[in-house]
């Protein structure tokens, strides 16, 4: 089957930092896929370069068979990106904010009331999507957002940090949605997170990130066995004992 | 379509609750100014003739003269006075001036001695309305009448022979501008033009401040709220979010500009037109030389615009025009400038810090067209001086005006120039990785330096 994403030796190199070093990996249909590793470890600066956001020093990535170099515009039409924070203007109701993200992925009214349909039907705010979004709380703001990330179901939706910030019972439901998505409805997603504990629950695959370099990638149960661990923390302290890395 | 729902965002946080609050207390605050003004100056024209006087010398001579002074209407109030405890004199009998005749007066007037008249004023601040107490010099301009009549009747001379020595040549006023000359002097056109173009750069100020402003917030907004990689990341073109948030902050920018002018001239005319109406009305109580004067002054007044068309000062419909090209190349350079400044706000602090540059820009030039001539400055100031964008906006009315035609035009290019550059710039800025990952951090580390120190430590 055909890959939605394909990571082919991405780098960037800053002024002083190498913050990403020849990443490579890929997600098929359906497929949920985390980067992981500690802050800093270069999760956000690959992810912006799938993006389009920023441009890579080397490497290429494709996205449903549009490079991100040649290509930048096509990929955004087939990506959504919820980055690490984000929040939505204060001053828009909920219903208003999806209007206008609708607004910018396409101009057919019909398909924008599809679009604002679907992500009330996901977020579940109800009610509440007619107040501004100042007056929202953190995990509100979150639903808000990932609804919105995943209402023109994208080829692939790119979630940095997904759930940080969030209590439990939010990061718990977030999950859930995404879990869905893909089982359900065949989305791809490309998540990153500090938090190893709580990925191992959401994603079919990871990849092991740190100081810019991806050690690893695999299923999360072959990597525990292959490293003889309980979880994906101690995965990932192994795998960077191995390396030598810190 | 993408492009109008860009713009409608973009207006729809501009144009809020909070502008429109700033909209109504600067029109409150117009209304105000121009009311306090009227009061002040109406205030000070109707006192005028509400005379009091102390007659320390009190004989036939000065009963005689201050009961001419009641005949013609005045309303003259009499208090004893004794020694020269000026300040309470004022203080006792609650008033703002008194005039005093001294002891000696009608002796020093038999004896053709020159006599004395003593004016007080109380002074309570060094605002220019405040001290518009015109009271005592009015009293003693009847006073001084009354008394050269009497000598003149003494001596026999007639009024004729008065004024012909007041006035022993006619001085006639002409201005010249450039090649062109007419019978105005030059002191009463520099009024008008003060009062024509009192409002042009104040607004023009007004505008690159506002314009700035509202563009750098909008463009620091989406980058402290994290909702500009959102908005990246979308199939809509960069140059078509920084084209939105342009042209928004230009539409707005163009409301204020009309609103700010409408509210400024009319409150300016009702102010002006109201001090006009009280003198007019107050000019009945008034006597004839006063009244006359008035009328001459207001004459002169009037042919000054005649005056002014002649010397070619006035401006046609084609120079405003240009003088609006021009505040239209300096909205663009505030809009281009801004989005640099945007770019490199990471918090809500330093959003106000990244002001400072344009602030000054906008400043340097606005404290100079109110004060001093940039022409006439030596070369290296004025060059230094026109190097800023904005000066050209302050001098072009007056440089069109005297026919610097082409400083103006010089002026048009470079700012025409100074856009192109900084809008090459700012799109090179906004297209490329910096819009994310550039910041002025006054002396912080970067959070990406932070980031890797920490991970390092760890």
């Amino acid at each position: 089957m055909e890959k939605v994403l394909e990571v082919k030796g991405l780098s960037k190199q800053y002024a002083k930092v190498l913050a990403a070093d020849k990443v490579s990996f890929d997600i098929s249909p359906g497929e949920i896929f985390a980067l992981i590793g500690p802050n800093g470890a270069g999760k956000t600066t690959t992810i912006r370069m799938i993006s389009t956001l920023l441009t890579p020093t080397d490497g290429d990535a494709i996205v449903a068979g549009y490079s991100i170099k040649k290509d930048p515009a096509k990929v955004r039409e087939s990506i959504t990106y919820l980055p690490d924070e984000a929040g939505a203007y204060k001053t828009m109701t909920g219903i208003g904010y999806l209007k206008f993200m609708a607004g910018l992925f396409t101009s057919d009214p019909k398909q924008m009331n599809e679009y604002i349909e679907r992500a009330k039907s996901i977020n579940g705010l109800g009610e509440r999507l007619n107040d501004k979004i100042g007056s929202y709380s953190r995990g509100m703001i979150r639903k808000l957002l990932l609804s919105r990330a995943v209402m023109n179901r994208p080829k692939l939706a790119i979630l940095d940090e997904p759930t940080s910030g969030l209590d439990v019972l939010n990061a718990i439901e977030i999950r859930k949605t995404i879990k869905r998505l893909a089982a359900e409805e065949k989305m791809s997603f490309l998540l990153s997170s500090h938090n190893m504990l709580e990925i191992e629950f959401v994603s079919d695959r990871v990849g092991i990130i740190a100081k810019g370099h991806l050690l690893v990638t695999g299923a999360t149960a072959e990597l525990k066995e292959r490293y003889n661990a309980e979880n994906l923390e101690e995965v990932f302290e192994r795998v960077v004992k191995d390396n030598e890395i810190l | 379509m993408k492009f109008f729902n860009l713009l409608q965002k973009e207006l729809k946080e501009l144009i809020n609750a909070q502008m429109i609050m700033g909209f109504v207390l600067v029109m409150v605050l117009f209304f105000v100014l121009s009311s306090v003004m009227t009061d002040t100056i109406s205030e000070a024209v109707k006192q005028e003739y509400n005379i009091t006087i102390s007659d320390q010398d009190d004989t036939e001579f000065t009963r005689n003269m201050l009961s001419e002074l009641e005949k013609d209407g005045n309303h003259i109030r009499r208090i004893d006075t004794e020694g020269d405890d000026y300040a309470a004199f004022l203080k006792d009998n609650d008033l703002k001036g008194l005039v005093i005749i001294p002891k000696g007066f009608t002796e020093s007037i038999e004896s053709s001695d020159k006599p004395e008249i003593i004016s007080i004023i109380s002074m309570k601040s060094a605002s220019m309305m405040s001290n518009l107490n015109t009271e005592n010099s009015g009293t003693i301009e009847v006073l001084r009448k009354y008394i050269s009549d009497s000598y003149s009747e003494n001596l026999g001379i007639s009024d004729d022979d008065i004024e012909f020595m007041e006035k022993p040549v006619t001085i006639t006023e002409k201005t010249v501008v450039n090649d062109r000359w007419a019978d105005v002097s030059a002191s009463s056109v520099t009024g008008r033009i003060m009062l024509q173009s009192a409002i042009l750069p104040i607004i023009i100020f007004i505008l690159i401040i506002m314009t700035s402003q509202m563009l750098v917030n909008a463009i620091a907004t989406e980058k402290i709220d994290k909702t500009l990689e959102t908005l990246l990341s979308a199939p809509v073109s960069r140059t078509a979010i920084i084209g939105a948030k342009m042209l928004a902050a230009a539409i707005v920018a163009m409301l204020q500009a009309v609103v700010y002018t409408v509210g400024f001239s009319t409150l300016m005319a009702k102010s002006m037109f109201s001090v006009s109406g009280d003198m007019m009305s107050n000019m009945e109580t008034m006597s004839d030389e006063v009244t006359n004067a008035m009328s001459e002054a207001t004459g002169s007044l009037m042919s000054v615009s005649e005056g002014m068309t002649r010397l070619g000062l006035s401006l046609s419909i084609a120079d405003y025009l240009l003088v609006g090209v021009q505040l239209f190349l300096t909205i663009l350079i505030c809009l281009s400038v801004s989005i640099m400044l945007g770019a490199l706000v990471n918090d809500s602090k330093s959003s106000q810090t990244i002001m400072l540059p344009l602030m000054m820009a906008a400043m340097i030039p606005y404290f100079i067209s109110l004060f001093a001539d940039v022409n006439s400055m030596p070369m290296a100031l004025r060059v230094l001086i026109y190097a800023i964008p904005f000066t050209h906006t302050f001098t072009a009315m007056p440089n069109l005006m005297f026919g610097h035609n082409g400083v103006f035009w010089f002026g048009i290019i470079y700012q025409l120039l100074f856009f192109l550059v900084c809008m090459f710039f700012a799109l090179k800025l906004f297209n490329s990785d910096k819009i994310l990952t550039v910041s002025l951090n006054f002396g912080q580390k970067s959070k990406l330096r932070k980031n890797q120190k920490q991970y390092t430590d760890e």
